[in-house]
């Protein structure tokens, strides 16, 4: 393109952009957006352990073979520490398994096996891949949702990866686009548990300044909880 | 930080045993790139790479830190690394050494540079004609072996750099199994001169030296803040000095020909003419007026007219610099580069070390050293006479296997040494590596090093600040090249060729290194159990001991001191060529590394390339600005250089820094720049026999070409919208006592 | 900061000044470099490179002025007409200076660089569309625009030397601007830390690269809103008051002996850096 060119061509688009972002901004919810199925090394079935355990619950996907209900962040154990999520370490699968004789000769369990005996990582793919400049903070949340409020971890996990306990292989549910982020850190939402900030804690009321830039006032919900939005800080993120 | 069985696991074969150091895919944690475009979400395409195993504190995304020794420079600064999924990113320094306290210099941050450089040497390599062969481990040492015993012991000789530590035990322990006797220790920019006239003026070769206490520091030369012994080091007592002993700010005076890093950070810069330091020195004892005897005698003739004279140094300073010296004590004078680089240097290092015994500065501001109780760890003191006798020798034709580890003579020997014809003559020639420099491009076998990130060893600086230490390198990560080996390991199996009964219990230099370290468990202050003393010395990285102090000899040496005359300017050759040592490039052995190279000399600000420096009056003589690119020639030979003018330096000297003008190692060194060693004169200094680097004439002509200077400084003089932004004032006009 | 909310607020962020209304709760950000510790070494451009990803340009790039270095120092000369420079030189870090009212923030037309609740003047790479408005902006010059696509550009990366990058720092491609973040990464892990625990960032628990690489402890960085930390001890000490485009202590009649100053602190962008000035001997 000329190079003269190029400056009303851009903001050309930028209006564009603008207009179209202005249409789509109230269509923002958590509405389920299906991914991809993605072909894993292994097919893991995640229903088999994160599922519930009782066969009759409607939820359940497999009636006949309940899940063992174990915590999400038994085996996704660096979410809680970590910035990214990262992934089990091979050590994890297997240091159940060789306790499990009866699953021993099943064709994924054999594939598990190979792979531990050559000492070699499993080469899973990506489910939820952000771009690259985006560094969503998997321990903040985590601290926030479950340690601070006490919600249900399957739950938690929930808001972003839907219901991979239902799942083999995981698959995404949601859009995780920057829209979808921002419409959950738009609404108002309990600052801590129970209402109450810690002992010289840092004043959370306050972290939706930027949304109106003016000071923002004290918000409470219909029990008396203080409320505020997430933050809404470009850097937290885009570094 | 460590656990013993990971440690313990180490001297086996397989990778896997220390899986925290090693790779891990960039997935998860990506390193890529952003932008506009690059947004789309690509579930399922980017493979995530796990741990087979893991160690609890090894969490994805977090960074685990080890600490090691940075291998830059002689001053054995303490690092700690940052490694993140097996990848080491960036180095600290170690808040637990005496020697850098938590800092490290851009030098010391660019090592990164060196482990990760796309030109290191992978492979042993075998001269094959013009290229050379890979090979694998074993054929090398087979050559060797067999190479060896066609030789005698005298027939074998050894060129290293500065080397300390266990290292050096079993180098020294190889070089005596061959019967050899021949181990010549070369450091191309080294304080020779400045330890044989400590010696002779405070009776040991390297006191402590404490710029912190001092109210005045002169310093002759001496570019403690950028080059000089322990830079990091003295640039904190440095700032403890600004700040003040007593409240008052202490003051710098730099005396010096051509403007240093120091020189530029004084309050007063002396520009002397080149060679007249110890001239300046008796003047200042003799306007001191405080000398009694001998002393008196010998400054008597060195009146304030004489000296200004001789030195170029105006009366009213040399007033000013007795003045201050007599009223603010201690004081502290040091000798650097302006002794070292003449004929008469040790006659220089007398003269300036006479002032502080005259000051009464020993004992105060210079004080006795520590020495580890080891003296086979501590380090060997380089020099550059070594590399005279070596090259006399090599073209003598006296040695048929030369061993060179990791130095580049070829590179750093004046061309009238002509030493790679002289390494010619050597039959056999290995070269111990990290780059395809000058000098292994010569040798007939060349092994490939670790990088210091990869490797063990113990190393023992010459200069140690508050206590003794031994300083522990360990790996940082996973060897990135199959084919590199420790300079540990390939002693290791050298020395198990002569003596395999001896070293026979140890499968590699680690065993080694850590049984040499358990057996003095307790004269390294352990006790206990043998893990926990191994893996609380890893992780600290630092093994600090009660070092036993050397003493200081009162008396001042002024038997014998008689200084020259300054000469006249030679006709043909007008100008003295000071080859100037520069805090990123050294003797030029990291110019391959590109933060280096990028990063802009402090004073004149260019980057990637050569200068030499004129003074604006020398150039508006001969008619050159900025750019021009002037014929430097010397009796040596001559090199085109582009001109900065520059207002630091002496009006008959020019400078050409150190460090660029590689004709190999590597694609950021290749090709940029001129090396000042390609026309040094190969004169020496009297008593020392080291190479007096300010000694060569030069004259400079025009060849009619100009270029564009690269460099960092804008065009506008050093302001910004037409206004100053660095502001200073003068000390009566601020009130430090205030301040936090 | 949505477009929207930039586009009904244009207004108010237009003549927005945060100090008005005291937000810098609990962070404020800002640095102080002492000139006379300063000795020009280099050791934190070199740092800077290395956390924040800088590609080296090489020689050609960097005669174009298109060098890449966050943190640059500069060098002067008291040019007095003297024969010799017989006081030294002068050396002055300059990296973005974090200003309060950022000059680059108004003329952005995306909204790419906006500034943060703790008092950084941020830069969001995503977002920049490469106009260069900011840059032209800036009094201190210290945008730095990526003419080339870096990672994909010869010997600027190349096998193994990629290693090194800092997965906590994105690497920028072509078109966009970057700046000095005050090492953004590691404010907000120590921030997110500290949140977790219900606490605010302690001094000395996070330190910019520049500043720990630094061998005379010439910069001090931390958190203004903090009387605990060094920062504002040193603001303090020095007078020298953030939301003020003339110190009180300049009008005073015969000056001051205190050497706090921030550069081109008239033209009003309230910057969050605080030089003190270099100290001469005056006896010699």
């Amino acid at each position: 393109m000329h190079r003269y060119l190029r400056f009303p061509f851009m903001l050309a688009s930028f209006l564009v952009a603008v207009a179209c972002h202005a249409a789509t901004e109230q269509t923002l919810t958590t509405e389920d957006d299906l991914g991809p199925q993605v072909q894993q090394p292994i097919e893991f079935p995640h229903y088999r352990h994160a599922g519930n355990r009782n066969p009759v619950d409607p939820t359940n996907s497999d009636p006949t073979k309940g899940g063992m209900e174990i915590n999400c962040q038994y085996c996704h154990t660096y979410a809680r520490r970590s910035l990214t999520a990262g992934i089990p370490p091979l050590q994890k699968c297997v240091g159940c398994h060789q306790n499990i004789p009866t699953v021993r000769d099943k064709p994924r369990i054999v594939e598990l096996f190979k792979y531990w005996d050559a000492k070699k990582a499993i080469p899973w793919k990506k489910v939820h891949d952000l771009p690259d400049f985006v560094r969503f903070n998997h321990e903040r949340h985590i601290k926030r949702f479950i340690e601070q409020q006490g919600r249900p971890v399957q739950e938690v996990c929930g808001y972003c990866h839907g219901q991979v306990k239902e799942m083999v292989t995981a698959r995404r549910q949601k859009p995780i686009t920057m829209g979808w982020c921002v419409s959950c850190h738009m609404k108002e939402h309990v600052v801590v548990a129970k209402g109450a900030i810690p002992e010289g804690g840092t004043p959370i009321g306050k972290q939706d300044y930027w949304y109106t830039f003016q000071k923002p006032a004290e918000t409470r919900n219909a029990e008396g909880e203080l409320t505020a939005k997430g933050p809404n800080d470009c850097w937290l993120c885009h570094k | 930080m460590i656990d013993s069985e990971s440690t313990k696991n180490l001297s086996g074969q397989a990778f896997d045993r220390r899986d925290f150091l090693k790779v891990l895919g960039f997935g998860g944690t990506a390193v890529a790139l952003s932008g506009c475009g690059n947004t789309s979400i690509e579930d399922g395409k980017e493979t995530v790479v796990s741990y087979v195993e893991a160690k609890d504190y090894v969490i994805p995304g977090v960074a685990v830190y080890f600490n090691s020794t940075c291998a830059q420079c002689d001053a054995g600064c303490s690092i700690t690394g940052k490694i993140r999924e097996g990848r080491v990113l960036k180095l600290e320094g170690n808040p637990e050494s005496s020697i850098n306290r938590g800092k490290l210099c851009g030098l010391g941050q660019a090592s990164v540079q060196h482990h990760y450089n796309p030109d290191r040497v992978r492979e042993p390599l075998l001269r094959n004609g013009d290229k050379g062969q890979a090979i694998s481990w074993e054929k090398a040492y087979e050559l060797i072996n067999e190479k060896l015993q066609g030789a005698k012991g005298e027939e074998v000789a050894f060129i290293t750099g500065d080397v300390s530590g266990h290292q050096k035990v079993l180098l020294t322990n190889y070089i005596d199994s061959l019967g050899s006797k021949n181990h010549f220790v070369y450091e191309a920019v080294a304080p020779a001169v400045v330890r044989a006239g400590n010696l002779k003026s405070y009776g040991v070769e390297m006191p402590r030296y404490r710029i912190d206490k001092a109210k005045v520091v002169l310093s002759f030369g001496a570019d403690f803040l950028g080059t000089w012994i322990s830079p990091v080091h003295f640039a904190q007592q440095y700032a403890a000095f600004r700040k003040g002993v007593d409240g008052q700010r202490g003051v710098l005076i730099q005396a010096e020909s051509k403007m240093t890093l120091t020189g530029a950070n004084a309050d007063r810069w002396l520009a002397v003419r080149p060679g007249t330091e110890g001239i300046l020195a008796l003047g200042i004892i003799n306007a001191l007026g405080i000398a009694t005897g001998d002393v008196a005698e010998l400054v008597k003739d060195y009146d304030r007219a004489r000296v200004s004279r001789d030195t170029g140094v105006e009366p009213s300073n040399i007033d000013k610099i007795a003045a201050i010296l007599r009223l603010r004590s201690p004081s502290l004078i040091l000798a650097g580069s302006a002794a070292e680089g003449y004929v008469h240097g040790m006659q220089n290092a007398d003269a300036i070390n006479l002032l502080n015994h005259v000051l009464g500065n020993v004992g105060k501001t210079i004080e006795a050293p520590v020495s580890v109780p080891f003296p086979q760890l501590t380090q060997t003191k380089g020099n550059t006479a070594s590399l005279k006798k070596l090259n006399d020798d090599l073209a003598a034709g006296k040695y048929k296997v030369l061993f060179n580890i990791a130095t580049n003579p070829v590179y750093t020997a004046p061309a009238s040494y002509k030493y790679g014809d002289s390494m010619a003559k050597a039959g056999f020639k290995v070269a111990f590596a990290h780059y395809l420099d000058e000098t292994a491009l010569q040798a007939d076998l060349v092994l490939p090093l670790d990088s210091e990130m990869e490797d063990w060893g113990t190393h023992v600086p010459e200069y140690l600040a508050d206590t003794a230490q031994i300083n522990i390198q360990q790996p940082l990560m996973e060897r990135l090249h199959a084919n590199t080996r420790g300079m540990g390991d390939i002693l290791l199996t050298l020395v198990k060729q002569r003596k395999p009964e001896e070293y026979k219990a140890f499968d590699d230099y680690y065993g080694y290194l850590r049984y040499a370290m358990l057996q003095n468990k307790a004269a390294l202050g352990g006790s206990g159990d043998d893990d926990v003393f191994w893996n609380d010395t890893l992780s600290k990285g630092i093994v600090k001991l009660s070092g036993a102090s050397g003493a200081l000899s009162a008396k001042a040496a002024v038997e014998g001191l008689k200084l020259p005359q300054p000469e006249e300017a030679d006709k043909q050759y007008p100008l003295r060529l000071i080859p100037s040592v520069t805090s990123n490039l050294r003797d030029g052995r990291h110019t391959n590394q590109p933060w280096i190279q990028e990063s802009p000399d402090p004073l004149t600000t260019i980057v990637w390339d050569s200068w030499v420096e004129v003074h604006p009056k020398k150039a508006l003589e001969l008619g050159i600005v900025e750019g021009d690119i002037v014929k430097v020639t010397s009796k040596t030979g001559s090199v085109n250089v582009q001109v900065y003018v520059f207002p630091g330096i002496h009006p008959e000297a020019v400078s050409i820094p150190m460090g660029r003008g590689h004709e190999a190692m590597g694609r950021y060194a290749k090709g940029y720049g001129v090396n000042p060693f390609g026309i040094m004169d190969a004169v020496f200094e009297g008593s020392t026999g080291e190479l007096a680097m300010h000694e060569t004439r030069v004259n400079i002509a025009k060849t009619g070409q100009r270029v564009i200077v690269v460099k960092d400084e804008g065009p506008a003089g050093g302001k910004q919208m037409g206004r100053r932004v660095a502001l200073s004032r003068s000390t009566d006009q601020v009130d430090l006592s205030k301040e936090v | 900061m949505s477009v929207t909310n930039l586009l009904n607020n244009w207004a108010a962020v237009r003549h927005f000044h945060p100090i008005d209304d005291k937000p810098h709760d609990p962070y404020k950000w800002a640095m102080a470099i002492d000139l006379d510790a300063c000795i020009g070494c280099n050791a934190c451009a070199v740092a800077c490179y290395a956390e924040n990803n800088l590609p080296v340009v090489g020689r050609e790039k960097f005669q174009h002025g298109q060098a890449m270095h966050w943190m640059r120092i500069e060098r002067y000369w008291n040019e007095d007409s003297r024969e010799f420079p017989d006081q030294g030189a002068e050396f002055l870090p300059m990296m973005c200076q974090q200003c309060e009212a950022a000059p680059c923030e108004t003329v952005c037309p995306v909204g790419a660089t906006n500034h943060t609740q703790d008092g950084l003047n941020s830069q969001i790479y995503n977002r920049c569309i490469g106009s260069r408005y900011c840059s032209a902006n800036c009094p201190y010059k210290v945008r730095y625009f990526n003419w080339y696509d870096y990672p994909t550009t010869d010997n600027v990366w190349p096998a193994e030397m990629n290693y090194q990058l800092n997965p906590d720092v994105t690497v920028r491609g072509k078109g966009v601007m970057e700046k000095c973040t005050f090492c953004v990464q590691r404010l907000r892990a120590a921030e997110v830390t500290a949140k977790g625990e219900g606490r605010i960032v302690r001094e000395g628990e996070v330190q910019t690269a520049c500043q720990q690489s630094c061998p005379t402890n010439a910069i001090s960085f931390g958190n203004l809103v903090d009387p605990e930390s060094r920062v504002y001890k040193q603001w303090k000490a020095q007078q020298v008051d953030l939301a003020k485009d003339e110190q009180e202590k300049d009008k005073r009649e015969g000056g001051t002996d205190l050497r706090g100053y921030r550069i081109f602190e008239d033209l009003r962008p309230y910057p969050s850096v605080m030089y003190l000035e270099r100290v001469r001997e005056s006896a010699v």
